[in-house]
């Protein structure tokens, strides 16, 4: 009974404060990449309790928790004419799955038995849950009720557009999402995610070599899931100025805020336990479901740093591309992503099937198939975008007429 | 306090139509139209609920049963706040807040992939959609003409249909009628609660029910083909006749 209490915590704990320092992190990359100095200043206010002392700075550091003050502390303010109920439901709804996805995902192999215990304790709050990859989706549509209630309760028109779009972008790109974890599922015949890591760690092939096109649909699909930019329609600011959460202030604000880097966060963690081997890496963190102490830490320390890259990556991302507009983003969900994950699924399924039925297991085996998973990835993708490539001129046109947009169609 | 409980042992099946009979009563008081009306069904509709769930079978530990209480209270609550309630958005979401509690209810029977199956497609696509359209509908949220449907003809059979499906259940719990034979729970063993349960459902579904599963995927493409010939209007637009109309 206490042992997933305390799991619970250090989750919780850990959580809150990565997504308050990713925000730092965020905000100084973004200085980074656009040339600038970014927050830099708040530190420990030590000329408030000794008069005479400098303030010290530490980087910025004291960002996140000078922000988080002031968002509790600032008035929070009800607009007169929203749905109450709804106002205040959708913030909470909206962390609600955010967090309890974490309850699924380990955040960690295990720790060997000894020291706390005689069993060795699994890093994942709730251990052996065979259906983890299914409530992790299911937590993720439960997720879209806070951003659509948030856009409807708020009884504005910026924020109901900001609902709307959302509400359609996250069922469009649903479909991609499931389709990339389809194939690791095949490949694993398992929806434990322990098991799709043990078994990337057994064979030593992440997914992401051996189904390429997978891991390019579901990396793609989980950004627009995250709503991180180029997919960030639902709440642009230069549009929608905020999207579903213009009319929310103080504390909701930054429940909405926090739900969202943990959205993020948790995209993380799936692209690197689904598809970049979890806490898996050659020769240094072993393979086997037991391991020793130096391994036990090891392995804690390959999952956080690939974590960590990964969003680091969403974080660079992020100022690299400029915004889809809505057509473009609905094309490309049904007319790019979910060919290219129907594809890959196929591909995985006869690659598979073929080293069944060939009963040849052998590293050259495993060489051959992904290249030419490779191989089907390439010319996929070359395929899609002669096929059908996307409406990338962003000028103003002349005026349409029906006939024309008919033939877009 | 003895006495009570044994009269309450005797007369199960009445105790549990009388609360039944008392929670059809207090869903028809708050579909009234006059606040103290609905105010009133809530109450009675309460006092039912409580009196069905005096009888209801227990489990053997204490925590099991008071998830279990918890959860069917939340579906049966927000199944009837489904019916009842005037704004059809606030409808959609009492209605995914009782799928909510149908999942927890299957994950507590160890029935895990029904339980985040029923999520993902009821609360996590359908009611969605639901919300998305009614948004779109009804921005203002209140339509008098949705209470057509539990006029005339309606009414009754409803009511006979929802009496014989809860006598139906009623009469297959052990503690009111025919207790449940063993082989059926061997069964349900073997099949739901086997560790690899949905690789069991996945061959079971692939291998005896494959025509059923490809009839049904049919169905679904042929609808979705029939939504985009509604969209496009059967023939395109011809750019001499638009340009026509537009001079």
């Amino acid at each position: 009974m206490i042992e997933p209490l305390i799991k619970i915590a250090i989750l919780i704990g850990g959580l809150m404060t990565g997504a308050a320092y990713f925000v730092l992190l965020e905000r100084r990359m973004a200085a980074w990449v656009q040339d600038r100095v970014g927050p830099n200043r708040v530190g420990f206010p030590l000329s408030q309790f000794v008069s005479g002392l400098k303030d010290l700075r530490l980087f910025g550091l004291g960002q996140p928790a000078a922000d988080g003050v002031k968002f509790i502390l600032k008035e929070e303010y009800t607009p007169a004419h929203v749905d109450k109920r709804l106002f205040v439901l959708a913030p909470i709804s909206i962390l609600v799955a955010a967090l309890v996805t974490f309850a699924v995902i380990p955040f960690g192999d295990v720790l060997p038995g000894g020291v706390f215990g005689d069993e060795p304790i699994e890093m994942v709050v709730s251990p052996g849950a065979g259906v983890g990859m299914l409530v992790v989706f299911a937590l993720s549509s439960i997720a879209v009720y806070g951003v659509i209630l948030g856009g409807w309760a708020s009884n504005n028109k910026y924020s109901f557009l900001g609902g709307l779009r959302s509400s359609a972008q996250l069922i469009a790109y649903e479909l991609p999402l499931g389709l990339g974890i389809l194939g690791v599922i095949l490949a694993t015949g398992s929806l434990d995610i322990g098991e799709i890591i043990g078994e990337q760690a057994r064979t030593g092939w992440w997914f992401a070599l051996t189904q390429p096109l997978g891991f390019f649909v579901f990396c793609v699909a989980s950004f627009a899931e995250a709503a991180r930019l180029p997919f960030d329609l639902p709440e642009c600011e230069q549009e929608l100025i905020g999207g579903y959460h213009t009319e929310y202030s103080g504390i909701k604000l930054l429940l909405f805020l926090v739900a969202e880097f943990l959205h993020m966060i948790a995209a993380s963690f799936l692209i690197v336990m689904l598809f970049l081997g979890g806490w898996h890496f050659w020769f240094l963190t072993g393979s086997g479901s037991e391991a020793t102490w130096f391994q036990a830490i090891m392995r804690l320390v390959v999952l956080n740093a690939k974590i960590f890259l990964v969003i680091l990556f969403f974080m660079l991302v992020r100022w690299s591309w400029p915004r889809f507009r809505f057509d473009q983003l609905m094309a490309f969900a049904w007319k790019v992503m979910m060919p290219l994950g129907l594809i890959n699924f196929v591909v995985v399924a006869i690659l598979d099937q073929l080293k069944i039925v060939s009963g040849n297991d052998s590293s050259g085996m495993n060489l051959v198939c992904a290249l030419a998973a490779w191989g089907i990835c390439i010319g996929a993708w070359v395929a899609i975008s002669i096929a059908g490539p996307l409406v990338a001129d962003n000028r103003p046109r002349r005026e349409l007429n029906s006939f024309e947009i008919d033939s877009q169609m | 306090m003895n006495a009570i409980e044994v009269w309450l042992e005797e007369h199960a099946l009445l105790v549990f139509c009388c609360g039944l009979a008392i929670g059809a009563i207090g869903i028809v008081l708050r579909l009234a139209q006059a606040v103290y009306c609905r105010k009133l069904g809530t109450v009675v509709g309460l006092i039912g609920l409580v009196s069905i769930g005096l009888r209801l079978p227990e489990l053997e530990a204490a925590l099991p049963q008071a998830i279990f209480g918890l959860m069917a209270a939340i579906a049966v609550i927000a199944s009837a706040a489904t019916i009842t309630s005037r704004s059809p958005v606030y409808a959609a979401i009492w209605f995914a807040i009782s799928l909510l509690g149908t999942a927890g209810l299957f994950l507590l029977q160890g029935a895990h992939f029904l339980g985040v199956a029923t999520i993902v497609v009821y609360a996590g696509a359908i009611v969605v959609t639901f919300l998305f359209v009614l948004m779109l509908a009804q921005p203002e949220g209140n339509a008098s003409y949705d209470r057509i449907s539990w006029a005339g003809f309606a009414t009754p059979m409803a009511l006979i249909a929802s009496a014989l499906l809860v006598g139906v259940i009623a009469n297959s719990l052990p503690s009111f009628g025919t207790p449940s034979s063993s082989s059926s729970l061997e069964q349900l063993e073997d099949r739901v609660l086997h560790e690899a349960h949905v690789a069991k459902l996945g061959s079971e579904l692939f291998a005896r029910h494959l025509i059923s599963v490809e009839v049904v995927g049919t169905i679904l493409l042929v609808a979705l083909v029939g939504a985009i010939a509604i969209v496009i209007q059967g023939k395109p637009r011809r750019r001499s006749a638009e340009e026509g109309a537009a001079s």
